[in-house]
């Protein structure tokens, strides 16, 4: 177990600079999970962890020792592939060996390293069976099986669940995460599903275009988004974005967001300090869809925040647990989340809760978040 | 089906005429190409007299197996009395290694180019590639000079050098286009697991490479076993291959042409290639569907 120091990693493809000075740092024992669009560069960075992709210039530190010069077989990391690559001419057993085989460890030893492994996952009753013959859940057992066995610094996974189907691809997020918590090594996780990195990481780094966006736990960054980017990829439904102008009145900020029938959404602004500098301007208003609400379910929430005005009801979606419902404000459709019981029909008006405590703002034109 | 069959006579009389007549005409084809073996092999059944008496299509009244001894061990061969035997181990003893080799390195080749690609390995793959369009005649002359500075003119292992510096091209495009479809991820995968270059190809690639291996093994055999021009440009009275001792077989004139082990010189001379079809052919059609949808 190690932490693990990325410094300023750059890597160009002749002229094409696809990692564009990336500075993350995870401790010992983390769950790191690089996340973004295609494209963004997060597998590149996790090749280049792993030593399978040489960095332009930067340096990485695996506890306090710099891995750069070294083999990927060297660096004392493990990884999970997407397509698991597991050995189709050996059986489990041997897929999960061949690495052991080649550091020259004794036959015995590496009997027990699999026994125990095999344990763990409950892979025992696979282990004399080719891959071909094994479902998608169990050749990703057996990949991280392959992984574990090396007992390694680091673990890297490069999207591990994205050739699962959906069920299979809960319980196993659910099982790595247990794994990750009883063995408490260090984890760097790859993945375009911005829900495994919510739900896996202790820290999270948004990636686009090669270009650390934000660095944080998921908490800071779902509640406060450094940018539009951010605000949008994570979060399913995404943040609700909508055009705010910001005016003073009575001594007292608020932002005016017009609503679908040509009338004007007031919200109060307490706590907003920042927005001072944007009086009589236009702003980009973020609000969750959990932060727009039926009048029940903000019951619980700081009413000195939470205010209730009519809207027009666009559409329903009922999806069991809660129901979503569109209504028009500030030019976009925004997506509401009430309570699963909430009774409301299309084309209605009825009254929802903004609850401003979680809402942020954003320049229109940097895109940065400005409060 | 059988409903419409039975409602409607005239039309399933017409499928049954069509389909006779489509065997008809696939019959005449089997005949037309096995008909040169048959009579290969009746005839090498019969003493000369009842060949030179006519009718090549009839089965042997008497049948003897001495042209088949005679081909094998007592023909006049050139000036020798030795029959095929001893080229026929020549030429075992120049497909064996020659095949092997050239396989293994073609391996080696596509191993690199797909898998641990270097600047220009694209212009590598394309001269290695032209190497397949040289007709045999143009290297028969440099050839010649590179086997005499060498030392090995003349000799068994120079035959091997020529058709293992021949056949390159081939294998190497063959396992070039199987591995380009090959998961990158494994072999990085086994990198990780601290295997070196040749271990991730004998452990990882090798291993899987098994219907691509048969396509080129018989490819090469085939083509090696078959060669007559580099055998009777390169090879001295000790090294020559099968084919060209066929050749001179058939041109050592003793006073009278005896067809019939000439017949069997040359069904002795088929025999190899033939039974590498029959054993692996399926594997060899298998092998180049596999390269042709996956490559």
């Amino acid at each position: 177990m190690a932490s693990l120091k990325l410094q300023n990693i750059r890597k160009q493809y002749n002229k094409l600079e696809v990692l564009k000075g990336i500075d993350i740092e995870i401790e010992d024992g983390g769950f790191l999970v690089l996340v973004g669009p295609s494209g963004c560069g997060k597998s590149t960075l996790l090749n280049c962890i792993a030593g399978l992709e040489d960095i332009s210039s930067g340096d990485i530190m695996i506890g306090e020792k710099s891995v750069v010069d070294l083999h990927p077989s060297q660096r004392d990391i493990a990884m999970v592939f997407q397509s698991y690559a597991l050995y189709p001419n050996m059986n489990v057993e041997q897929n999960i060996a061949f690495g052991m085989e080649m550091r020259g460890i004794a036959k015995p030893e590496r009997e027990a390293a699999i026994a125990r492994v095999a344990e763990t996952l409950q892979i025992t009753e696979l282990l004399k069976r080719k891959p071909s013959q094994l479902s998608g859940g169990q050749r990703q057992r057996v990949a991280m099986g392959r992984a574990l066995v090396r007992d390694p610094q680091v673990f890297l996974f490069d999207e591990p669940l994205s050739n699962l189907d959906a069920k299979l691809r809960v319980d196993m997020r659910t099982e790595i995460k247990k794994l990750h918590q009883t063995m408490g090594t260090t984890i760097v996780y790859v993945t375009h599903d911005q829900i495994e990195a919510l739900t896996l990481a202790t820290k999270i780094a948004v990636l686009k275009f090669g270009e650390l966006q934000q660095f944080g736990t998921p908490k800071q960054i779902y509640d406060q988004p450094n940018n539009l980017f951010v605000a949008e990829f994570m979060g399913s439904p995404s943040m609700n974005l909508m055009r705010a102008r910001i005016i003073e009145a009575e001594g007292t900020l608020t932002a005016h967001v017009a609503t679908g029938q040509g009338a004007t959404l007031v919200l109060p602004l307490h706590g907003f300090e920042a927005l001072n500098a944007h009086k009589g301007t236009e702003v980009i208003l973020g609000l969750r869809p959990e932060a727009i609400t039926d009048e029940a379910s903000a019951s619980g929430q700081d009413q000195s925040k939470v205010l209730l005005q009519s809207c027009q009801i666009n559409v329903v979606e009922p999806a069991g647990s809660d129901t979503f419902v569109t209504t028009s404000l500030g030019g976009k459709e925004v997506i509401a989340r009430l309570g699963a019981d909430a009774v409301v029909s299309a084309g209605e008006s009825m009254p929802l809760a903004f609850n401003m405590a979680k809402a942020v703002f954003f320049d229109p034109s940097s895109e940065q978040r400005i409060a | 089906m059988s409903q419409s069959n039975s409602s409607n006579p005239t039309a399933a009389n017409r499928r049954v005429w069509l389909r006779a007549l489509l065997y008809a005409v696939l019959l005449v084809f089997v005949v037309y190409y096995l008909l040169p073996l048959y009579v290969m092999l009746v005839n090498s059944f019969k003493p000369l007299e009842e060949i030179r008496g006519g009718n090549m299509l009839a089965l042997p009244h008497i049948w003897t197996f001495e042209p088949w001894k005679a081909a094998w061990s007592s023909a006049q061969i050139g000036v020798q009395p030795t029959g095929l035997k001893p080229y026929f181990i020549n030429s075992i003893m120049m497909v064996v290694p020659a095949v092997t080799l050239s396989t293994l390195l073609g391996a080696v080749n596509g191993y690199v180019l797909t898998k641990w690609q270097f600047p220009g390995h694209g212009l590598v793959f394309a001269m290695i590639l032209l190497a397949c369009f040289i007709p045999f005649q143009i290297v028969l002359i440099p050839m010649a000079r590179v086997l005499g500075i060498l030392g090995l003119a003349g000799s068994t292992p120079g035959l091997v050098l020529v058709h293992l510096v021949y056949g390159l091209g081939f294998t190497t495009l063959f396992f070039r286009n199987y591995y380009a479809a090959f998961p990158t991820e494994l072999v990085r995968a086994a990198q990780m697991d601290g295997a070196n270059f040749f271990q991730v190809f004998w452990r990882i690639l090798l291993p899987s490479s098994g219907p691509i291996i048969v396509v080129t093994v018989i490819w090469q055999f085939t083509n090696i076993w078959n060669d007559f021009l580099f055998g009777a440009s390169f090879a001295d009275f000790d090294s020559i291959p099968m084919t060209v001792a066929l050749n001179n077989l058939v041109n050592s004139s003793t006073g009278v042409k005896e067809y019939n082990v000439h017949f069997a010189g040359a069904v002795l001379a088929a025999l190899p290639t033939l039974i590498v079809y029959v054993v692996s052919g399926r594997y060899f059609v298998r092998g180049l569907m596999a390269g042709a949808v996956k490559g």
